[in-house]
């Protein structure tokens, strides 16, 4: 199934990104954490209207893109992810807010229109640093600053292995179904009757694997704790680079740039 | 290898069964007796095959000598040393099991922090986890593998890697799993050669007898949970009526090539 | 159903991290009390497992379309609501992560609507104690669709609440509701299927790994208490502030639920959208909000899109000189 053999897919290349050693790469990953955070938080946190205090918020992903040579073109196809909703929900603004914001001639522009362009210009802010965040750090980094933040060992643990083991059974799956859909080619999806039987055999395949995964973590001294990433310090380029993004967004934030540029014309 | 070991691995009389609903391992086999009666001792530093079809009870014995199945009756010495819930840890210090489906070996991320995994539950120091880690990464000839994201890797390299891992925690003896299954032959021969070699104390479990027969010095028959031969591998793997009625047959590198039967 | 980072504000986006957190730490300690290790591999699988099985479509018979499954209800049955949780957040986690379901930012809510309801109010309180006495398959339907379908309205109604706090929806909080509640319904009872039927060819063919954690443990009068006082607090906490930012909307709703058929007063328009004032009649139910101060928000006139084509331009001139500085480094090619 297609959307079974795309995930993998799209986790190769996320990867494959995170592998690379662009400047950006190696900038600490808790620094780039805090960074998307925020960057995140200042965005999304912009009044309903307020489409120009947001619009200098796209400098960040641009110069990012182009710092970690990743074309724009590879996190459009995530759009498809997050804006259905986000349009969705959107959509119903133009629709109820009549308040009249500004003329263009003789079109009034409403409220509705400001605050649905403004939210999906927050959903593509909010995903380009996130796809950012994943495509120059990578899964198992991203769970060291977690630990680095004193996120209980357990659940970075339960993220490594989920993201280990997914490739591992998102093959799986894929073969149970591909065998089920070879012998039952008119179907849409797997029929009710043997919903809980392919299901069942997927689980009882997984759960087995646990157990074979246990004994292989016994066998070498596992005694409740895992041990991952080699720490990584800080070095004074990181600081560099995490305070003057701070910077920037605090500024953007606060001060109206678009108002002071009005003053040219 | 210092002191003078003779029998590494001595097994006697050990019978086992599965508990009726055990979580670990699923078969419908369960209440049944697998083990019967089983005795057997390696001499010095060879290398063993347990040949037998499947469900013979190949993979319970190895599971068995690591401890992973304990409820066993009989007596079962690694290095002089009885098998109990108590000396698991130091058993397993001794043992490197190669388990069959290399992603359940391999749970960590990259080929470098499996491999370290273990060294590092022993509490050693980073700088020492690096250097077995490197040791072992050599032995096996994929020191190019150190960083490489697991999910990424061949079956033949995840074999290699496996194997790592288990060499990194310096064992006497190492139990292989049905090493050669799902690999290419480029990979197998592969796999041949670099287990012939390691100079360790190799328990194999395989039918794949030619593969046995490169690798092996002694060649333990088992059918119904029972030892049925016991010999020099050349000799029980040439007589063709003894493979034969116990579901295996001779290896294909003996039999010559006898044309396509219509 | 995972609410997108757009959607929510910092403010609200903070709350539900906290009590996340909260219910994370809790749910940390309870399986670490355990003290079972081979805990940590299984939960690790069946994450993987539940994103895997998330991933096939189920055909639902009588309709051409099909569903997945969610698995927050199937995770806490098979480990126990504390570890289906932490292995429900490690998937929710991979998803906005790898496949950007979801944000960041809206994580925490995200773990609250579909995990935190699933796993402490579905399992804990509506299918263990059902299936306590029987396993019957009868009582495991009921119970898996039950508690599915009160798991995914909490989490529905949850995303709504989220979402008005928020600001960013000019829907009522009524109108707002039609559009989740029905469709988290039907989404809600195919999930239940799902899970039952799954839950039953376990109990047939392997009932020893449903057994540890439905038989023996009891729900205890204060489990039951945390999980209803945590559940109350924040949903009544979201209600009193829609409704006092959003009287009307509130009042509206509740006089269709009670059948009212009186309709909010039709209010004054401030004038000028004349095509629209069709659908407008039918579907307003709120008087439209009088912003006063629009101007400053935004410029009034032209001079306001010359600003923003200006900041545009700036950025992307940004990243154009970036690009330039960067070639002559002759470093890193594009992917």
């Amino acid at each position: 199934m297609g959307k079974l053999t795309n995930a993998v897919y799209e986790i190769h290349v996320l990867d494959e990104m995170a592998e690379r050693d662009t400047g950006i790469n190696q900038v600490h990953p808790l620094v780039k954490l805090i960074v998307t955070v925020v960057y995140i938080t200042c965005a999304v946190s912009f009044d309903k209207y307020n489409l120009l205090g947001l619009l200098p918020f796209l400098i960040y992903p641009l110069i990012l893109f182009e710092l970690a040579g990743i074309s724009i073109k590879s996190c459009i196809k995530k759009l498809k992810v997050v804006l259905p909703l986000v349009c969705f929900i959107g959509l119903f603004n133009p629709v109820f807010d009549h308040t009249p914001l500004f003329k263009i001639g003789n079109i009034i522009i409403t409220g509705g229109i400001i605050s649905m362009v403004t939210l999906i210009m927050k959903g593509t802010y909010a995903l380009m640093a996130s796809f950012l965040l994943v495509a120059t750090t990578g899964i198992e980094k991203i769970c060291y600053a977690l630990k680095l933040l004193h996120l209980p060992s357990i659940i970075v643990t339960q993220i490594l292995l989920t993201y280990r083991y997914i490739t591992v059974l998102l093959s799986e799956a894929n073969a149970v179904f591909q065998a089920y859909s070879l012998r039952a080619p008119r179907e849409n999806g797997v029929k009710y009757k043997i919903w809980g039987s392919l299901i069942g055999q997927l689980l009882f395949r997984s759960m087995d694997r646990a157990g074979n995964l246990y004994d292989s973590m016994l066998l070498r001294g596992f005694q409740g704790e895992f041990y991952y990433a080699r720490s990584q310090k800080g070095s004074g380029s990181d600081y560099v680079y995490l305070f003057s993004w701070l910077g920037i967004f605090i500024a953007l934030r606060l001060i109206n740039i678009t108002g002071y540029l009005k003053v040219f014309f | 290898m210092i002191k003078m070991i003779q029998h590494f691995i001595e097994c006697r009389n050990i019978s086992f069964s599965y508990e009726k609903f055990s979580q670990v391992k699923f078969s419908y086999e369960n209440g049944k007796e697998v083990l019967k009666d089983v005795s057997f001792k390696t001499d010095g530093k060879e290398a063993v095959g347990i040949i037998g079809a499947n469900g013979v009870g190949k993979s319970t014995l190895l599971r068995i000598l690591v401890g992973l199945e304990l409820n066993f009756t009989g007596e079962v010495l690694v290095e002089q040393i009885p098998v109990t819930k108590k000396s698991l840890p130091e058993i397993r210090s001794k043992i490197g099991y190669l388990f069959q489906d290399s992603d359940n070996q391999l749970f960590n991320q990259t080929v470098y922090n499996d491999v370290a995994f273990g060294p590092r539950n022993y509490g050693l120091e980073e700088e020492e986890v690096e250097k077995r880690v490197m040791k072992a990464l050599g032995t096996m000839g994929i020191t190019h593998l150190r960083d490489k994201q697991i999910y990424k890797m061949s079956g033949g390299e995840k074999k290699m890697a496996s194997i790592a891992t288990i060499l990194a925690m310096e064992p006497d003896i190492i139990l292989l799993d049905e090493p050669s299954i799902a690999l290419d032959p480029k990979n197998r021969r592969a796999l041949i050669n670099t287990l012939n070699s390691l100079d360790y104390v190799k328990l194999i479990a395989s039918h794949d007898l030619d593969m046995i027969l490169e690798t092996c010095d002694r060649v333990i028959l088992l059918a119904e949970g029972r030892i049925i031969r016991e010999g020099i591998t050349e000799l029980i793997l040439r007589d063709k009526e003894l493979l034969e009625a116990y579901g295996l047959e001779l290896p294909l590198c003996l039999r010559g090539y006898q044309g396509r039967k219509r | 159903m995972h609410m997108a980072d757009a959607l929510i504000a910092p403010a609200v986006a903070g709350t539900m991290y906290a009590a996340c957190a909260a219910a994370a730490t809790y749910s940390v300690k309870k399986v670490r009390l355990e003290n079972d290790m081979k805990k940590i591999p299984v939960m690790g699988v069946m994450s993987a497992f539940v994103f895997a099985t998330q991933m096939i479509n189920f055909s639902i018979p009588g309709t051409g379309s099909s569903g997945h499954l969610c698995g927050g209800l199937l995770l806490s049955i098979l480990l126990g609501p504390y570890a289906g949780f932490l292995s429900m957040i490690s998937v929710l986690v991979i998803q906005c992560l790898l496949f950007a379901d979801g944000g960041l930012l809206a994580l925490g809510s995200n773990i609250w609507n579909m995990a935190f309801y699933g796993c402490f109010v579905g399992y804990l309180l509506i299918y263990r104690p059902m299936v306590k006495k029987s396993m019957k398959p009868g009582r495991i339907i009921l119970a898996c669709v039950l508690g599915s379908i009160i798991s995914l309205q909490l989490g529905a109604f949850s995303v709504t609440l989220e979402t008005l706090i928020s600001g960013i929806t000019a829907l009522s909080f009524g109108q707002f509701l039609m559009l989740m509640q029905p469709i988290h319904l039907a989404i809600g009872t195919l999930e239940g299927l799902i899970t039952a039927a799954v839950v039953i060819f376990v109990n047939n063919t392997r009932p020893e790994l449903l057994e540890n954690y439905t038989a023996k443990n009891r729900v205890g009068f204060k489990q039951t208490l945390v999980v209803l006082s945590a559940v109350a607090v924040l949903i009544g906490g979201g209600l009193s502030l829609v409704a006092s930012s959003n009287p009307d909307g509130l009042e509206w709703s509740i006089q269709k639920m009670t059948g009212n058929t009186e309709v909010a007063p039709e209010s004054e328009f401030t004038g000028a959208v004349k095509a629209a004032e069709g659908i407008q009649e039918k579907t307003a139910v709120l008087p439209d909000y009088a912003f006063t101060d629009s101007d400053s928000v935004l410029g009034t006139s032209i001079s306001g899109i010359l600003g923003s084509a200006l900041v545009a331009f700036i950025c992307i001139g940004c990243a154009v000189l970036f690009k330039f500085f960067k070639k002559r480094d002759n470093s890193g090619g594009k992917l």
